[in-house]
């Protein structure tokens, strides 16, 4: 029996609900991890990592361009 | 601008803080801002050249006889622009962005400067090979992926490279938290690089000719899938990693959640793979698919809001930066137009909505609303923020920044509202009916010539873009002259990792019960330490994803009743077939009829899934600037074609169509016939004898057709010209639903056992009939 053959009768037809099942639950995980009062210090000190790399850089060099 | 690089020179005993007493050790490094630079340069050049292509597309569709040449028409140039402004412009902007702030955030070198330059010049290649292969008719007729086989392999070859600089990049890093920003990064990185390979798969017929391996609407989903992910890997998620680092950069503040932006990353990524069958609604997809790919794309409001939310109150406290501050202007404007595009999305792919927007310019207005103001301002934005830093000059002309920003808003403006119009003006045309019952509209060109005064707002639109465009490179050169001699080259100063500067955070403590330490996630907080690890799974998430949509509609039989009237092209007609791929004419003319009564009263039957089986590419387009040609084959005599293709004004005096007086006059390359049936055959289609005899059969169908022709008034002689063969596959469109078939000898029908009579094959899905 060929794959197409085993896809084509496997009475797939709450295959949509399934996927929307399985996004919900991953949504619903990774909202419940996220913002448990316990990870907010932890998560929301990342937040200044873009600003924290502008400090004093010494010394410098000079490169010709 | 060329910059020679010199060692960093160590730092002096004195000045070395890790050579203090108590002081654990710090590597010394600098950042690669060479290939900043370069990128920066490519983004400026390439954007000007990708905006005033659209120009000139927009004048051809306003002023049809500024389709002056054959490689200077619509169907040729529409997907040079497109390919300019996405993957030279935007492209070009993620690169110079993406390089600048993985540097920071990971406080460290690019992995390998040699494999930054190969990546820098490679891609500019890749973008030549475009612009000179689109203009002379090699193309895929994939939108956004158009470019032939050899350019596919190459975008591959660069991409992977990109992807290993990055990789490497993350695994020397020397901060332990990856930053928002890069998971946007790695997710767009991994996504692009498997939407490319596996929309692209095809077999060559020739040094600069292909067919996709897959047909019909198995094609047709494949394209889409990649086609939606394209604007959702390449234009969203990328920005979406540089709004996070530049925004507070250009605001002085951190991001207002970095909870959100978690958040964001992951349902983007969850939810954006499936939404691609939103582009075939009421198409000969099936039913499930496009009502899947509906429901994902409207629950990804949630998230992009969240994350357009989140990058607006970054603001919160400095709103009145903005006032004064030309690059949070851009970025303001940018975000806003990220929350437009995305709220407008969603609710296109609501099906009663997307029935009136689909193949109009309201769908057009959609793609530039986001484009210009998402892709195009924080592009903008950014690179005003960082031409001071990169060429350590203050910038020219504040002022002429804000210049450029009202003058291009006011441009944006002009654009979509002008072609919001027309779109829905088009859509309700086409669905109007008389008090009788009949098409109020029923000659197509009423529809198209309502529209070309809105046409010209566009083209006034997009010049006062391109003025705010130049104004910007103009500024940005300034800049650069203006810049000192030497670069100061900054030597930084960070821990490695592991190192003692840098202790690993506390470890938490672990739940007892298998289930407790489940949903305590700990195992998450160590996948975001692994960069490979992280990327893998994220790979996994987007693959599951895919395969959930691919695979049944690969493997379910149901989804593609055949028909047993329906036969491959001749090789003459596959000839035609390839020469309407060469012009375009896919850019404007549909091969799908919706099952709509004001469709298939204007064009004949509805499309069947099974009517597509050997089309390799599929050909169903998504506008309709002309008429859907589904069931084209026999609606007019060969002459009729002869002539509207010589002067399609001569026939109908309001057309906007180019003319294609080359096709009469071109001699058909019959030499190559031969090894186009053969990579058809290769695909799966039953050609018969034309497997040992394609180009004597399609001499001997060239020659009835060209007799045909001079039978009936028209010139003699055109036996040997292009223009038979695509009358040729003109008159074949639709003809196999009605009963009627090829005429190659031994092509077979389709031979799966659920073969249905043309009568009877229906749509795939329960929708589809109405």
């Amino acid at each position: 029996m060929s794959l197409t053959e085993i896809m084509s009768n496997a009475g797939l037809s709450g295959y949509a609900e399934i996927a929307l099942l399985l996004f919900f639950f991953a949504f619903v995980l990774i909202v419940w991890r996220v913002f448990r009062p316990s990870r907010k210090q932890e998560l929301e000190r990342h937040k200044d990592l873009p600003l924290d790399h502008d400090g004093p850089s010494t010394p410098r060099e000079r490169r010709s361009e | 601008m060329a910059e020679s690089v010199r060692p960093v020179a160590s730092i002096p005993p004195e000045r070395d803080v890790t050579q203090r007493p108590g002081v654990p050790r710090l590597d010394s490094f600098s950042y690669d801002d060479v290939v900043v630079r370069k990128f920066l340069w490519a983004t400026i050049i390439w954007g000007i050249v990708g905006f005033c292509m659209g120009l000139i597309v927009a004048i051809q569709m306003a002023w049809p006889a500024f389709n002056l040449a054959p490689w200077f028409s619509f169907g040729r140039l529409r997907p040079l622009h497109t390919n300019a402004v996405i993957f030279a412009f935007a492209g070009n902007a993620i690169f110079t962005g993406l390089y600048y702030s993985t540097q920071r955030l990971l406080k460290a070198r690019m992995f390998s400067d040699t494999l930054s330059k190969v990546h820098f010049w490679g891609w500019q290649a890749i973008i030549v090979s475009a612009a000179l292969t689109l203009p002379f008719g090699f193309t895929q007729a994939k939108e956004y992926a158009e470019l032939e086989w050899p350019i596919d392999i190459a975008i591959a070859v660069v991409w992977v490279i990109f992807a290993v600089n990055v990789i490497g990049t993350l695994v020397k890093r020397r901060e332990r938290h990856i930053y928002v920003a890069i998971w946007f990064y790695i997710a767009s990185i991994v996504t692009v690089a498997i939407l490319h390979i596996f929309n692209n798969l095809s077999i060559p017929a020739g040094p600069l000719k292909s067919y996709s391996i897959y047909a019909g609407v198995q094609d047709a989903f494949m394209q889409w899938w990649y086609g939606h992910n394209a604007v959702a890997f390449f234009l969203t998620t990328p920005f979406l990693g540089l709004m996070y680092y530049f925004m507070p950069k250009a605001a002085g503040g951190p991001v207002f959640s970095y909870r959100l932006s978690i958040v964001h990353f992951w349902t983007l990524i969850f939810m954006y793979i499936w939404a691609g069958p939103h582009h075939l609604h009421y198409t000969a997809l099936p039913e499930w698919a496009s009502t899947l790919g509906m429901l994902f794309s409207v629950m990804l409001w949630a998230p992009s809001w969240g994350g357009m939310i989140n990058g607006l109150l970054t603001l919160r406290g400095a709103w009145h930066k903005v006032v004064d501050d030309p690059v949070l202007k851009f970025m303001v404007v940018a975000i806003t137009g990220y929350g437009m595009a995305t709220f407008e999305g969603p609710m296109l792919s609501v099906k009663s909505v997307n029935a009136l927007a689909h193949y109009t310019d309201w769908i057009i207005a959609h793609v530039h609303s986001g484009a210009l103001s998402w892709n195009g301002f924080l592009t903008f934005g950014m690179i005003y923020w960082l031409a001071p830093r990169l060429f350590q000059t203050p910038l020219f002309s504040r002022k002429l920044a804000e210049a450029h920003f009202w003058i291009a808003s006011f441009g944006i403006i002009l654009y979509v509202v002008a072609i919001y119009s027309a779109g829905v003006t088009q859509g309700l045309m086409w669905r109007a009916f008389d008090e009788t019952g009949r098409l109020a509209y029923p000659d197509f060109v009423e529809t198209v010539a309502r529209l070309i005064p809105m046409y010209w707002v566009r083209v006034a639109g997009g010049s006062l873009y391109i003025v705010g465009a130049v104004l910007f490179a103009y500024n940005i050169f300034r800049t650069w002259r203006a810049r000192p001699a030497t670069y100061d080259v900054p030597v930084v100063q960070a821990p490695p990792l592991p190192g003692a500067a840098a202790p690993a955070p506390a470890p938490t403590p672990v739940p007892a019960g298998a289930f407790a330490r489940f949903v305590s996630l700990g195992w998450h907080r160590k996948w975001e330490g692994l960069p490979i690890t992280f990327t893998v799974l994220t790979t996994l998430a987007v693959v599951i994803a895919s395969l959930f949509e691919i695979i049944p509609t690969f493997l379910i039989k149901s989804n593609v009743p055949t028909i047993a009237s329906v036969k491959p092209l001749t090789p003459l007609e596959l000839a035609g077939r390839d020469l309407y791929i060469r012009e375009g004419c896919f850019n404007c003319h549909s091969q799908m009829i919706r099952p709509f009564r004001y469709e298939t009263e204007r064009y004949g039957d509805y499309s069947k899934p099974g009517e597509s089986v050997y089309e390799h590419p599929f050909l169903w387009g998504s506008r309709r600037i002309g008429p859907d040609l589904a069931r084209e084959g026999g609606k007019y005599p060969d002459l009729w074609h002869v002539r509207h293709f010589q002067d399609p004004r001569a026939i109908s005096p309001r057309s906007v169509m180019p003319a294609y007086p080359h096709l009469a006059t071109s001699d058909l390359d019959f030499g190559v016939i031969q090894s186009r049936v053969d990579a058809m055959a290769m695909l799966g289609v039953p050609y018969g004898d034309a497997i040992t005899d394609a180009a004597a059969l399609a001499r001997a169908q060239a020659s009835q057709v060209a007799a045909s022709i001079a039978q009936s008034g028209g010139d003699a002689g055109l036996e040997t010209r292009e223009i038979v063969a695509m009358i040729a596959y003109m008159q074949r469109l639709g003809r196999d639903a009605q009963g009627n078939t090829g005429n190659i000898p031994g092509a077979a029908a389709p031979t799966t056992p659920d073969v249905v009579p043309a009568a009877t094959a229906g749509p795939a899905g329960p929708g589809g009939a109405r």
